[in-house]
């Protein structure tokens, strides 16, 4: 009989990112109206067309319920006890990385995040975002040999003004929902990239979130647009300090791939989660979307979800292209008082399209993990196909897992298939593993590890590394 | 909308049951579902509306299509044609609740209500008058299969109650059959209690006329080792919508549900059930069929929902569905809410057309287009209605399904 004391020790781990870093930053003061948005454009020098952009965002968005129907519950957040923008202060203009503040990076260092360039082995370029600025983006020179541009979005505002304008908001309008509608209007900085007609992108990009300060909200928002017959593999990691209020991030990301374009989307999202007792950690409610509007084109989300206090998020493909692919593969795990409402939605509009939806859910302690999952075939859609898989595991007899997948098809000659299971940890399993010398906390890990192969068989080699450590770390106690 | 106007004015009727006046108060903050929810956000607004159109029926006129012959060895009762039964026989007898009995009953009931899950069971219960209102107690052994009508009447609405006991290791086959007529609305709610070791093999089958719509809704309470096996059969409604709310109260008990609508034309039938589990050792096994042809709508909406106190239980359910045109359109979400941790739960959901090799192959044996369809329709309606009790010999459903159009 397993010890039901044990397992739950086993899921603690404190959380090992939630330091400060001090460092004197600029904020603005508190609260949302016209005149903040302004002065968020004006401080990062703006053209017109995106304070516009903004502001028509904030219009709309003013006029918007928050959304009720997720399986969450939380207080009711004060958007206007909200600071909008912080920075960190610094030299005006950075020409290398030696004039970055270095409590910056030993801020990244201590993360585990190769921000010096002698870290060049691990062949990753990285744009750390701390707060509400991108403080540096890595190997720079080598894209721009390829052609590729990898920046802030703000110097891509500055730089590739058309680029900006021809695709910002076309994935997820910024009346698509509540949170991206604010996100729209104050959203700081975040990542762009740019791979032209043809060019596998030599490495691996890399996005590194970092929320500092209490107080302030992340509102990132991240563009990737993939041309005629090119590929990348972008990582996206975050963490946060532990304060004991709640933190807001409402990010967007929008991808856009062209006719024979890949694009693979990795995140590991480790926010701070609260305390025990569900004090403090970050809501997360993200907005991200991927337009597959070539022919053959493919885009890839895999995502590893264990932080945040809530998570509101769903990755989702518009199959719009010919033969266009869509994936998503997802481990979310929830422990303690922590809620996840997470999952996909693949919408096939153009004929011959796929989708393969491969999504895990572990709850411990008291926590809620729900999937939703939305799966439509439009009448266009003729000879499309979808997979979906959602299991769940439940340690604990406190923890809740939900399953709600929505499927609507419109077109016949379709096919859709969609499979669930719950289980939980098989105490003969367990059993095996102990008389064969495995200790029970090793055997815990080796389960849950062995429960999401599917999914991390899918994530860049650094990163499934992670993404086992992590889970590990979060399951296992000392182990790790 | 008559009805609707009626509940928001409250003109207090003194022929009103009290049950009737409850009800009523009750749709008064809200006469009308709330569009936005997951429950009405699919259901057609405007054939909804055409439902609530008819002015109400109070009185009962004879049914003029003949029933299928009766048989001698079944009961036959039609709910509204002041039917009176009190069979007590050597194994088993079959009463009428008395009037207290079923008020208290559905009062009972009524106080677990929610505005919106139960909305159809409000308008039913406040509408159907007494006459309407069909109490049964069921005891004993080798009882008679059991045929329960529920007929509509042409241009009008007509509410329908049937409230069912069945008492300790009793042991019963059940058809109900609901009726609908050419421009007619039909709103049924059945609440069924299954005492300990009681075992009831139920059928539903509705089928109406052009332009007839029906609301449907089945509350079924399991108490400990009861066993509840439900095949039902929806087709032919301009409207309809079957709400099946299944509760085992203290675990430990086994329901088995295999249902399938068929829509055509512009047709919306759907299917909402919630499956409780308040105990541990439960078991359920679900399916559910649709078929979707013309430019139909169907919609199925299942959820499973597995409390921390129903330990080891073990649910299945499985969504299968068939779209024949590009008008027509599927909805389904099965879905798991879970918190006990020593379960196993699983769920399942298809949609495709019909198979094109299956097809193929009997075409190079000599079998036209038209009859190798028919066959394997007939294979995918055959699962479902061969677990409707008593229907096998009378009703010939398959063909009704395979031949009318």
């Amino acid at each position: 009989m397993v010890n039901e004391n044990l397992v739950k020790d086993a899921v603690k781990e404190p959380y090992k990112y939630g330091f400060v870093t001090d460092i004197e930053t600029e904020k603005i003061e508190k609260g949302l109206n016209e005149d903040i948005i302004k002065l968020i454009s004006q401080k990062k020098e703006e053209p017109k067309f995106l304070l516009d952009f903004r502001l028509k965002a904030f219009k709309k968005w003013k006029k918007m319920k928050e959304p009720d129907w997720a399986a969450l519950g939380y207080k009711k957040i004060d958007y206007q006890d909200i600071i909008y923008y912080s920075a960190p202060k610094q030299k005006e203009k950075i020409s290398s990385l030696d004039e970055v503040d270095p409590k910056l990076l030993e801020t990244f260092d201590k993360l585990g995040i190769p921000l010096t360039e002698q870290k060049k082995l691990t062949n990753v370029a990285v744009d750390a975002v701390f707060d509400s600025v991108s403080i540096a983006t890595t190997f720079r020179e080598e894209l721009a040999e390829h052609g590729v541009i990898f920046c802030s979005i703000s110097e891509a505002v500055k730089n590739h003004a058309d680029l900006i304008e021809k695709y910002l908001g076309t994935v997820v309008p910024a009346s698509d929902n509540y949170f991206a509608a604010l996100n729209s209007a104050v959203f700081s900085d975040g990542s762009f990239v740019y791979i032209p007609k043809g060019v596998a992108c030599p490495m691996d990009l890399s996005s590194y979130f970092r929320i500092n300060s209490g107080d302030s909200g992340q509102f990132e928002r991240t563009l990737i647009i993939a041309e005629e017959s090119s590929s990348v593999s972008y990582l996206e990691g975050c963490t946060a300090p532990m304060f004991d209020t709640n933190t807001l991030h409402a990010a967007v990301v929008e991808l856009i791939a062209l006719d024979d374009a890949s694009i693979k989307y990795s995140t590991v999202q480790n926010w701070y989660a609260g305390d025990e007792q569900g004090i403090g950690g970050i809501f997360n409610f993200v907005t991200k979307r991927g337009k597959c509007l070539g022919k053959r084109s493919k885009i890839s989300w895999s995502q590893v979800e264990t932080g945040s206090a809530i998570t509101w998020k769903y990755p989702s493909c518009l199959l719009l292209g010919e033969e266009s692919v869509g994936e998503f593969y997802s481990v979310a795990l929830t422990n303690n008082l922590q809620q996840a409402d997470t999952g996909t939605k693949m919408i096939h509009i153009g004929p011959k399209t796929k989708s393969t939806i491969v999504s895990k859910g572990i709850s411990a302690g008291n926590s809620k993990n729900s999937y939703r999952g939305l799966v439509k075939m439009g009448t266009k859609a003729k000879g499309s196909r979808n997979y979906s898989q959602c299991d769940s595991m439940l340690i604990g007899d406190q923890a809740s897992a939900n399953t709600f997948p929505y499927i609507k098809s419109q077109q016949p000659n379709s096919e859709i298939e969609h499979e669930a299971s719950t289980c939980r940890i098989s105490e003969d399993q367990l059993f095996y593993l102990q008389s064969r010398g495995i200790e029970f906390e090793e055997a815990v890990s080796m389960m849950v590890s062995g429960f999401c192969r599917d999914v991390f068989n899918q994530l860049p080699m650094e990163f499934a590394a992670e993404a086992d450590k992590l889970l590990a770390l979060k399951l296992e106690g000392s182990v790790g | 909308m008559e009805i609707i106007e009626r509940i928001k004015t409250n003109k207090s009727d003194d022929n009103l049951t009290e049950i009737q006046k409850i009800c009523l108060h009750k749709l008064q903050s809200s006469p009308l579902p709330n569009p936005k929810s997951e429950l009405w956000r699919l259901s057609n607004k405007s054939k909804l509306s055409t439902f609530l159109d008819y002015s109400v029926n109070k009185k009962d006129s004879k049914f003029d299509v003949p029933y299928p012959k009766n048989s001698q060895s079944t009961i036959r009762l039609i709910i509204g044609e002041n039917c009176q039964i009190k069979l007590i026989e050597k194994n088993y007898s079959i009463q009428q609740l008395s009037e207290d009995e079923l008020q208290k009953y559905i009062k009972e009931q009524i106080s677990f209500f929610k505005q919106n899950e139960n909305w159809s069971d409000l308008l039913n219960l406040s509408l159907s008058c007494k006459n309407n209102i069909l109490g049964l107690k069921i005891n004993g052994s080798k009882i008679p299969p059991i045929e329960i009508f529920s007929h509509a009447s042409n241009n009008s609405l007509n509410a329908k109650t049937l409230v069912i006991f069945l008492e300790k290791n009793c042991d019963v086959e059940l058809l109900q059959v609901n009726l609908g007529k050419e421009n007619s609305s039909l709103s049924q709610s059945t609440f069924f209690c299954l005492k300990e070791n009681s075992s009831v093999n139920h059928g539903v089958v509705s089928y109406g006329e052009s332009r007839s719509n029906l609301l449907n809704s089945l509350n079924v309470i399991q108490q400990k080792n009861s066993s509840y096996n439900l095949g039902s059969l929806h087709f032919k409604f301009n409207y309809a919508r079957f709400e099946i709310s299944i509760k085992q109260s203290s675990g430990n008990a086994k329901t088995n549900i295999k249902g399938m609508q068929i829509t055509k034309k512009d047709e919306q039938i759907s299917t909402y059930t919630k499956i409780e589990f308040n105990g541990p050792n439960g078991f359920l096994d679900q399916i559910n069929k649709s078929l979707a042809d013309d430019k139909s709508h169907a919609i199925f909406e299942g959820s499973i929902i597995v409390p921390k106190i129903a330990q080891r239980t073990d649910a299945s359910q499985l969504s299968r569905n068939l779209l024949l045109s590009n008008l027509a359109q599927i909805d389904t979400k099965p879905q798991l809410e879970i918190i006990a941790d020593d379960v196993k739960c699983k769920h399942g959901a298809t949609i495709s057309q019909l198979n094109e090799e299956e097809l193929f192959y009997m075409r190079t044996r000599g079998i036209t287009l038209t009859e190798a369809s028919k066959l394997q329709l007939s294979s995918y309606f055959q699962e479902i209605i061969s677990f409707i009790p008593i229907s096998k010999d009378k009703w010939d459903l398959l063909d009704k399904l395979l031949n009318e159009n």
